[in-house]
């Protein structure tokens, strides 16, 4: 199956979730879906043999402030946590977006175990509330890392900085 | 440590500890010898990069992310560099390409008999770990010869390579080529056949080709569970294309099955190598990146010697990067493993863990006992080698 087949079917076997598609490589597909449809999107994949999860990504989303003024963590926002999934050169990468006042997404370690390193990390990076995800021990920061500082947040410029 | 069947234990194991030369924390759960739960806790020499590569320039940022590991920097850079290159829509020279790749696959080589000999040492095989490492001198002072440097070759630059290759030097490395690939058909008889390394490595840590695909393990590890997956083959960028590889399998899911993979690709670099130096291109070294990169957003991909390197790159339009994800190889394999720990005995987890080539640096980590006595057992990692050892003696 080469790339261009490759994608082709997943675009069908992910017509149902499909929010909206875009394709920012030759060799990629993106597909926008809704949060509460994550386990399903990643259950279709997973039950039709297409690819491997090769990353969790979040990127930092913060509304863009007034002319002058910085980003600080009363900025409202949301953080984009991008699921991208490799079979042999293509590359589905399943995009949703959690709010910061509701920043919650559920777990996909009841269908991928190994996914729980890359939760771990949304956790602590970006304050994602990951429900049902076996293990919410820090994974790179410190134990006494204090509450509520997310470092891969824009508004994060250093601890006892605002 | 008391091996009483009714209870459990949980050996804590790190975070310094001598025989994974990185700290690291991974918590076994223990009934008896049998391992029952697996856990790690990685960040001891977690630097805050991804984030640094917020506040510089992209140019500043090759510096930085080639920094993130000693043993694999130039694939680090190449990933960045080929991110960048797509997002400016820049072709680099086919001579920058193949040295590239030239350097590429003298890393995957050093690399490669670096584990290769500390795997040796875990199984308590230390005149092999010392004949392997004397002879990993070769593609160390190679790569001294060509980039100054035996780590950090800091050959890359947004367009192209930094520097070029020599007649003299392409002599030096086709004798060093010679004398690789003798050792390494050695190395390779050696590890299949001497019996008491395999007690320590046929029929162990055997991961399955079902389990190795879906939980997402990627380069030697997945590939000695016969899963092809190597993104030389399946994405080829800088040389590949032009001079292709081919994914080195084997069937067995074990340990001794991981170290045939690696000294087979081992012998597969030195070919590469070989044939690339016959058919260097002439021309330019590097063609020039605009110093602000258009909006956009790649997913840049390559085969570090531990297996697939996953870089996500954005750019907001200015001369510094809205994000830079970096996925190393390990991190994965890592998950992996840990997920088939279970049921595993505990004497084999030195050489488990060890087995999937984990890089700190690009990762970072420790071992955890835990004894539901509230007897917590801490051991280091030597405790934990030195147990294995004889276990099986």
């Amino acid at each position: 199956m080469n790339t261009t087949e490759a994608l082709a079917k997943a675009e069908t076997l992910l017509g149902s979730v499909t929010v909206s598609s875009d394709r920012p490589q030759e060799n990629r597909l993106d597909i926008d879906i809704k949060t509460e449809d994550l386990q399903k999107s990643i259950q279709i994949l997973i039950d039709n043999e297409w690819g491997y999860l090769s990353a969790i990504v979040g990127v930092d989303r913060p509304d863009k402030p007034a002319d002058g003024e910085e980003i600080t963590a009363d900025t409202n926002g949301k953080v984009e946590i991008l699921y991208p999934f490799c079979e042999g050169n293509a590359i589905v990468t399943l995009r949703l977006s959690v709010p910061y006042d509701n920043p919650v997404v559920d777990t996909i370690c009841t269908i991928i175990p190994s996914a729980t390193l890359y939760e771990r990390e949304m956790i602590e990076m970006y304050g994602i509330e990951i429900k049902g995800t076996p293990d919410t021990n820090k994974l790179l920061l410190p134990d006494d890392w204090p509450e509520g500082q997310y470092p891969l947040r824009k508004s994060f410029k250093g601890l006892g900085q605002s | 440590m008391t091996t009483n069947k009714t209870n459990k234990f949980t050996v804590p194991i790190g975070p310094q500890h001598p025989a994974l030369k990185e700290p690291g924390h991974f918590e076994f759960t223990v009934d008896g010898e049998i391992v029952t739960g697996a856990t790690a806790r990685l960040g001891y020499v977690h630097r805050g990069i991804e984030k640094a590569t917020e506040s510089r320039n992209w140019i500043q940022d090759v510096y930085i992310l080639e920094r993130i590991c000693g043993i694999c920097s130039h694939v680090h850079a190449m990933a960045f560099a080929q991110g960048v290159e797509m997002l400016a829509n820049v072709e680099i020279p086919p001579r920058a390409r193949a040295i590239r790749t030239l350097i590429a696959e003298l890393e995957r080589i050093h690399s490669h008999m670096l584990w290769a000999g500390v795997a040796a040492h875990e199984g308590g095989f230390d005149t092999l770990f010392m004949y392997i490492w004397r002879d990993r001198e070769t593609v160390m002072e190679l790569l001294e010869m060509l980039t100054g440097n035996r780590v950090n070759y800091s050959a890359n630059v947004l367009g192209g390579v930094k520097f070029d290759v020599q007649q003299d030097q392409i002599d030096e490395i086709r004798k060093g080529m010679d004398k690789l690939e003798e050792r390494s058909r050695y190395y390779l008889e050696i590890v299949t056949t001497d019996e008491t390394f395999l007690g320590r490595t046929r029929s162990i840590g055997i991961m399955d080709k079902k389990d190795a695909a879906v939980l997402g393990a990627v380069g030697p590890t997945a590939r000695a569970s016969g899963v092809e997956r190597d993104v030389r083959v399946d994405v080829p960028y800088a040389y590949y294309p032009d001079f292709p590889t081919v994914s080195i399998t084997d069937n067995a899911g074990d340990l001794e099955a991981r170290f045939v993979v690696r000294m087979k690709e081992v012998l597969e670099s030195v070919r590469l190598i070989r044939e690339i130096l016959d058919h260097l291109p002439e021309g330019d070294l590097a063609v020039r990146v605009p110093r602000r990169i258009p909006e956009g957003q790649v997913i840049s991909r390559v085969e570090a010697p531990r297996g697939e390197l996953f870089y996500y790159i954005e750019s907001n339009g200015t001369d510094t990067p809205e994000r830079v994800k970096v996925r190393t190889p390990t991190l994965p394999n890592w998950g992996s493993v840990l997920a088939l720990a279970v049921g595993h005995k505990l004497a084999d987890m030195p050489m488990i863990l060890v087995g999937i080539d984990p890089c700190f640096s690009c990762n970072d980590r420790m071992v955890h006992i835990t004894n539901n006595k509230n007897n917590d057992q801490v051991w280091s990692w030597e405790q934990l080698r030195q147990y294995g050892i004889e276990y099986y003696k």
